[in-house]
């Protein structure tokens, strides 16, 4: 590094290398302009579109390059469709689909069966999904077909393996507070969106003890049918004789009613909050602070993305993280979710000493792109990143179809990606000011600490009222 | 930007390189993908490994710089990682408005950060005379960062869309990776080139401020972080695997930019330095490219190898983190490293043991005792240049025991030991190796880090595809010789998490 080089002596050096290696290339130095050739063209694969006569929508794709096959289907279900006394039912009927085998096979079985196959059959149900997941190697796909269609429609729902996975749950509930990320993520989607709410409850010891088999018995019987799956097929096949096959499979699974129970609303007041959780024993603060987000299908999701770049990287990464070296992992970002509202929300982890401060400067970022327009420069790099890395969403026949599949899922147009590219062309820097004047609201965030209080900068009453938030567990019943 | 968290199983490389071909068609296609393989090696001794593949018009590129925290001493633990952050800061060229400017003030900085250095570390310091020089420090950083260009290495890769701008540091290694369009191979060249050849270290007391946040944020603020550094300690008393890749806070605290230079000057000689590129782009072109723009990186002796061994264990250790969390259990045994002959019947065990549902310890313990939530074995523990441990972790369930699970995970590597695995479980690691093998190929970023890796800790690319005869001529034999060798009292150390009121 001492070695001060000038550009025009190592031009002229490795002109002179250049030419004694025999190559053809001069070099260029990394602000030269490079004339950057034609990219080879995206090659989008040929999805063909099935549905069989029971209602299962299927999306298949041929891939011959290596001999394996996978198969990702989406159940139109969800946590969110519990029943408020009944959090866990969800996640534990998603598992015991699988580990609790059919009538024919146990899953200690199929465990056996399939492990020794290398290939993988899951299911699990998340907060606005169902997912299954098939990935075999191409010869043992038949096998590992039998075995989902045996799942899907022939479910035995054993109550040792629902005792099994009530441990798992209780196991996670004993543990929700041993990590700090953990707690933040969780209270903050709690302050968002409302402690009760679907998109942000949590699971209680006494509620999982009060779930019955019939309960899962029943969630089952609500969702899982072939009218309300969706499947997407990928690898070494030919489509055609994919499709008899999944008919023979999967054609005798009994087709439910057709209508979709719509995703629950969120009616929640964005308002200014401060509030802290107690944590002793850490030595630095886990800070978040945001309110609600919007949709991704908004008409103003393109520039939103622009300004999110800006907001995150330009303001926040730059300011907190480089110029200031308090956090290691910052951010800020007006999120959007696909069928409820995402969050806008902004993070950093920094020591104790600082956690007031840097409060302080991620609310004046918020302010200061809501102020003034972002520069021409600021405005080049998110749109140049965003356009240049674009090629990036259609590296593998795989990928571009998971995406395809969700789309389908959630009702948004199958092209939904070229749509926002094209919105981002367009995208100026009064759009940006536009964005941010309309959704940012630093005057009604609610901000999260988790932290030590004693080693704070500032109390953080200097922010406003404290809401002291109480994260001890429940503890279960005894028996 | 990362430091490897390995507490959590990594899903290590070396299961991913180990084939079995099965059919001819995997063979066919393993067989295939080697023979793509290109390589050029450069005067200076840096090496290039091409793998052309033209699915999509991008181009995933991995620089392997063969240092990580095992290559640290005792006052600068954590060097490696902070160098890997350094190596973002730019060059003479980017990141500064006006280098000559900037390092006559640099070198101020370092001076006043010196003085200032030495009178805080006086047995009794003069505060008044601190303060002052704190001061004096201050102004300078500020005066430095009036010539810096902010994160502009950043920007123009990501301008010209590198969606995987990022590098890691690891026990053994420390990676650069970048994924771009693969029409900006040259830009790519011509960046990259620059950042090894000249770079400069600015901002670098801000940056240090970062790690230190890392540093509380991956360990002191996570009781499963605590207990991984801690049972490191405790398990290598000699070895440089004793300390953690993002160092102790005090090195961190006092590490200076001269330390950081000289450790480049040793470490970051071209021959030192692999580079993996795979995609979209021509071997050919890539090479002459290379010439170009890499040649001028004057070659330098190869560093020294890591000179200390750790010695035979003399008796079972032990060691407990006390802290507000649940509890959790980690036991490690000594084994070789990874181009050890025995490795791949380890890696069997360990497949074997504990990973999936159906493995006897997940079965016993978390299916049929109800004892345990999570269990899993690895070996490569916490990584496996060198000498490494087969480890178990376990998390017990809620109202149960490390202890508990403790007694039920030795029973079953006893049986293992008395009447070895079946050859349906060897049947199973290696179908599972063939399949995460297959699944590696389908990955630019993956591939590029798995054929450095290769060739850099296995001594030559090819191994990754070699190993499919190892992993053939494996007998169940073999596992219960191994574990006869290795899972034995004396050469393990126990650590867990102890629940504090």
């Amino acid at each position: 590094m001492k070695k001060q080089i000038t550009a025009k002596k190592i031009v002229i050096g490795l002109l002179i290398l250049a030419v004694s290696a025999g190559a053809i290339y001069a070099q260029k130095a990394p602000k030269d302009k490079f004339a950057f050739g034609p990219l080879n063209p995206i090659r989008m694969p040929k999805v063909e579109k099935a549905e069989l006569p029971n209602g299962l929508k299927l999306f298949l794709v041929e891939d011959p390059e290596f001999p394996t096959i996978y198969a990702y289907a989406l159940v139109r279900t969800g946590a969110i469709f519990e029943p408020a006394a009944k959090i866990g039912l969800a996640s534990l009927t998603g598992s015991v689909l699988r580990t609790g085998g059919t009538k024919t096979r146990t899953g200690d079985q199929i465990d056996k069966e399939l492990e020794t196959l290398a290939a993988t059959v899951s299911t699990s149900i998340g907060q606005v999904s169902g997912t299954i997941n098939v990935s075999v190697l191409k010869e043992d796909f038949d096998k590992a077909l039998e075995i989902l269609a045996d799942l899907l429609t022939d479910p035995a729902f054993p109550q040792d393996k629902i005792d099994l996975a009530k441990i798992q749950q209780r196991t996670a509930i004993s543990r929700r507070n041993d990590n700090v990320g953990g707690i933040a993520s969780r209270e903050f989607g709690k302050l968002i969106y409302g402690k009760d709410s679907p998109y942000a409850r949590q699971a209680e010891y006494a509620g999982i003890d009060a779930l019955t088999r019939q309960d899962i018995v029943d969630f089952y019987n609500a969702y899982f049918y072939p009218n309300n799956t969706i499947m997407a097929v990928c690898g070494d096949f030919k489509t055609k004789d994919m499709v008899a096959k999944l008919t023979a499979a999967l054609g005798g699974w009994k087709k439910g009613k057709a209508a979709a129970e719509p995703w629950p609303k969120v009616a929640v007041e964005d308002k200014y909050t401060v509030n802290f959780v107690d944590k002793p024993d850490v030595n630095q603060s886990n800070i978040m602070l945001g309110h609600l987000g919007g949709l991704m299908n908004h008409p103003d999701q393109p520039a939103l993305d622009i300004m999110n770049q800006i907001l995150s990287f330009e303001r926040m990464f730059k300011r907190i993280r480089t110029d200031e070296g308090l956090a290691y992992s910052v951010w800020g970002s007006y999120g959007a979710n696909y069928v409820y509202p995402g969050m806008f929300s902004c993070g950093a982890q920094t020591k104790s000493q600082s956690t007031v401060y840097a409060i302080e400067i991620m609310l004046k970022e918020i302010q200061r792109i809501m102020a003034e327009e972002v520069s021409d420069e600021e405005l080049a790099k998110a749109k140049d990143g965003y356009l240049n890395s674009y090629v990036f969403n259609f590296q593998t026949k795989a990928q571009i179809l998971n995406r395809m599949l969700l789309y389908a899922y959630y009702g948004y147009p199958l092209d939904f990606t070229e749509k926002l590219k094209t919105g981002v062309e367009k995208v100026t820097k009064a759009d940006v000011l536009r964005m941010a004047k309309k959704y940012l609201k630093p005057d009604k965030v609610q901000i999260l600490v988790v932290g030590k209080k004693a080693d704070f900068d500032k109390p953080l009453s200097t922010l406003g009222n404290v809401n002291v938030i109480d994260i001890s567990i429940p503890a279960p019943k005894q028996k | 930007m990362i430091f490897r968290k390995s507490l959590l199983l990594r899903l290590s490389l070396i299961l991913s390189v180990l084939f079995l071909a099965s059919t001819a068609a995997q063979a066919q296609t393993f067989d295939a993908v080697k023979k793509q393989v290109r390589t050029h090696t450069l005067a200076n001794g840096m090496k290039f490994i091409v793998l052309e593949r033209h699915d999509a018009p991008v181009a995933a590129f991995h620089v392997y710089a063969d240092v990580g925290s095992a290559n640290e001493s005792y006052g600068i633990t954590g060097i490696s990682h902070i160098l890997e952050h350094m190596a973002f800061k730019g060059t003479t060229t980017v990141g500064t408005k006006d280098f000559a400017a900037e390092s006559k003030v640099l070198g101020e900085l370092d001076a006043a950060y010196a003085e200032m250095r030495q009178e805080e570390t006086k047995v009794a310091p003069d505060q008044a005379k601190l303060a002052q020089l704190k001061a004096g420090f201050t102004d300078l950083e500020k005066k430095a960062k009036e010539f810096v260009v902010n994160n502009e290495y950043f920007d123009m890769m990501m301008r010209e869309g590198d969606a995987g701008v990022n590098a890691y540091t690891s026990n053994d290694a420390t990676q650069y990776i970048n994924y771009l369009p693969s029409n900006r191979l040259e830009f790519w060249m011509a960046m990259t080139s620059d950042r090894f050849l000249d770079p400069v270290f600015r901002e670098f007391y801000k940056e240090r401020d970062v790690i230190q946040e890392e540093r509380r944020l991956g360990v002191e603020t996570q009781p499963t972080g605590k207990l991984m550094e801690d049972f490191m300690a405790v398990a290598f008393k000699a070895h440089p695997y004793h300390h953690g890749v993002v160092g102790h806070m005090s090195d961190l605290q006092a590490i200076t930019r001269k330390d950081v230079e000289n450790y480049f000057k040793k470490f970051y000689g071209p021959s030192n330095l692999t580079v993996g590129i795979v995609g979209d782009v021509k071997a050919d072109e890539v090479f002459q490219l290379a010439e170009t723009y890499f040649s001028r990186v004057p070659s330098g002796p190869r560093p020294e190898p890591v000179r200390t061994k750790e010695p035979e264990q003399w008796g079972e250790r032990r060691v407990a983190v006390s802290a507000k969390s649940q509890p959790f259990l980690l036991i490690g045994y000594h084994v070789p490293d990874a181009r050890s002959k025995d490795s791949r019947a380890i890696e069997a065990l360990a497949n074997i043991l504990g990973q999936g549902r159906s493995s006897r310890l997940f079965a016993a313990l978390v299916k049929d005792k109800k004892i345990a939530a999570m269990i899993q074995a690895t070996s490569g523990f916490p990584s496996d240049k060198f000498p490494n441990l087969f480890a178990v972790i376990a998390m017990p369930a809620a109202g149960k025991t490390s202890a508990e699970c403790q007694a039920a995970i030795e029973d079953e590597l006893e049986k293992i030991k008395k009447d070895s695995v079946t050859e349906d479980e060897l049947t199973k690691f290696k179908r599972s190796s063939i399949k995460s093998a297959l699944a590696q190929l389908t990955s630019n970023p993956n591939m590029a880090a798995l054929l450095t890796y290769a060739d850099v800790v296995l001594g030559d690319y090819g191994k990754a595809f070699d190993q499919i005869e190892e992993i053939k001529a494996l007998k169940a034999e073999d596992i219960k010789r191994v574990a006869n060798l290795y899972l034995v009292k004396n050469n393990r150390t126990i650590g867990e998490i102890v629940p504090e009121k």
